[in-house]
């Protein structure tokens, strides 16, 4: 079990995670990416983490650690 | 910069014990609360979860499940953090520079417990940096005690802001969500805590749980400080028993009828009447001459100035909202239609809190001025009141 995770800090709004996962990402108005914050399933962490690596400023994550 | 405002206080003084003769040194501070107890850590666990004692900094986590966060051994630093970046709140510098004994005693009994070496005291004022620095002079602690003046933006208190302006670094928090008693000063475990949290350490080591508890609620014992503001005869710092009713501090600090802030501003307007205090260190009465919108846009402004620009949601959704007050104010339904869509795109989006406690003291304000919405956008004049600036703002 995994979630997408946004480091606010880098995120400038490129939008790539969104074309990516559609499923659980949208874009507010400003083009900064909404979360849907929906629990990633073991078969859909390939499709998350080929996302986490296109962001080009490093600011999608994937936490995998069972909190919350 | 205005200095210090009354104290005063409602019931047993503990934290404010006296202060009426100005500040304590060191002889007058142990003349009024005596020595205090050098307890082991197991001790101030014990007493934490007895009293349910809370961080008083405004998140109020438990202090007992903070202590349980920190590993057996290697705890680098207990932080003070009394950057106090609420405009409105006074009661932190104000025991740094009235009773920096108390604070330190918190924070170095802690320490010694933790077996911590360092106590690092984040401070913004510099009349309340001077009497911590004096009162660390007149002690003897067999610690590493630094005093740091840190910046005065909103965000720079936060907690994970001020370790890294501690550590010499930007005072903005970090992306990554990180706990202090995990990875805080110098990415090592830490106890960091509001300057009342010590304090009340310091009167909570001295009493014990059952004297300590002989105040206050009973899920919640002992006393609290509040800084008062507003529309008020007496405004300033204020001790009380914890659960004291709203009322009757208005009625002790002489406060005008009309809307009651609580909390600052990342706080809410009170809707109802008849509530206790708990949790909360800032009320502020708005009284009746001037108009809330208009108040609640001036704040608005200062909350977008206040944003360390990192986060995308944050800069642009604050700003946002202070364009749609703005409409709002001059008539324009939409700037009320597009506030509630902000106001829903802004919380849990950026690496801090202050977005969510910008987005809960504008929306809370649309909901408790809501006949003030309404004549607002009857048009023809709002209100028909001014806006005196009863609601301060730091900084311009």
């Amino acid at each position: 079990m995994a979630r997408l995770e946004i480091d606010w800090t880098r995120c400038d709004g490129h939008g790539l995670c969104a074309t990516l996962l559609g499923g659980d990402v949208a874009l507010d108005e400003w083009g900064f990416p909404v979360l849907k914050g929906r629990e990633i399933t073991a078969g859909e962490v390939p499709d998350a983490r080929r996302a986490v690596l296109a962001c080009p400023a490093l600011a999608l994550r994937l936490d995998k650690s069972v909190k919350r | 910069m205005k200095t210090l405002l009354a104290t005063s206080v409602i019931g047993d003084a503990r934290l404010l014990a006296g202060l009426d003769r100005g500040r304590l040194d060191r002889q007058a501070h142990l003349w009024t609360h005596g020595a205090q107890p050098q307890l082991t850590r197991a001790a101030y666990a014990e007493l934490c979860e007895a009293v349910g004692l809370k961080g008083r900094g405004g998140a109020a986590f438990p202090v007992a499940r903070k202590l349980a966060g920190l590993p057996e051994r290697g705890i680098e630093a207990v932080v003070v953090n009394g950057s106090e970046s609420e405009p409105v709140s006074r009661k932190d510098r104000l025991l740094l520079t009235l009773a920096p004994h108390l604070v330190l005693d918190g924070a170095t009994g802690l320490a010694h417990a933790l077996g911590a070496p360092h106590v690092l005291i984040a401070v913004h004022d510099a009349e309340a940096a001077q009497s911590v620095r004096e009162a660390i002079l007149e002690r003897d602690d067999r610690l590493a005690i630094e005093v740091t003046e840190t910046p005065g933006r909103f965000v720079a208190g936060e907690a994970r802001a001020v370790l890294s302006a501690l550590e010499g670094g930007p005072a903005v928090p970090p992306g990554r969500k990180v706990l202090p008693t995990q990875q805080g000063y110098h990415r090592r475990p830490t106890f960091l805590s509001n300057v009342e949290t010590f304090a009340q350490l310091a009167v909570l080591a001295r009493l014990g749980a059952r004297s300590y508890s002989s105040t206050g609620l009973s899920s919640e014992p002992g006393t609290q400080l509040l800084t008062v503001a507003g529309a008020v005869r007496r405004p300033g710092v204020i001790e009380t028993p914890t659960g004291v009713p709203l009322e009757t501090v208005l009625q002790y600090t002489g406060a005008d009828a009309g809307p009651v802030l609580l909390g600052g501003y990342h706080g809410r307007w009170l809707a109802q009447t008849g509530v206790t205090l708990q949790g909360v260190g800032i009320v502020v009465a708005l009284g009746t001459e001037t108009c809330p919108l208009g108040e609640v846009h001036r704040v608005a402004q200062w909350l977008a100035s206040q944003s360390a620009g990192q986060c995308g949601p944050c800069v642009f959704g604050l700003a946002g909202l202070v364009d749609d007050f703005d409409r709002l104010i001059r008539g324009e339904a939409e700037g009320w239609y597009d506030a509630q869509r902000h106001l829903g795109l802004v919380p849990g989006r950026g690496a801090c809190a202050h977005p969510d406690g910008a987005a809960r003291f504008l929306a809370s304000a649309l909901e408790a001025f809501d006949d003030d919405v309404r004549r607002h956008l009857a048009g023809a004049g709002g209100c028909g009141r001014p806006v005196l600036g009863v609601l301060e703002v730091t900084h311009g």
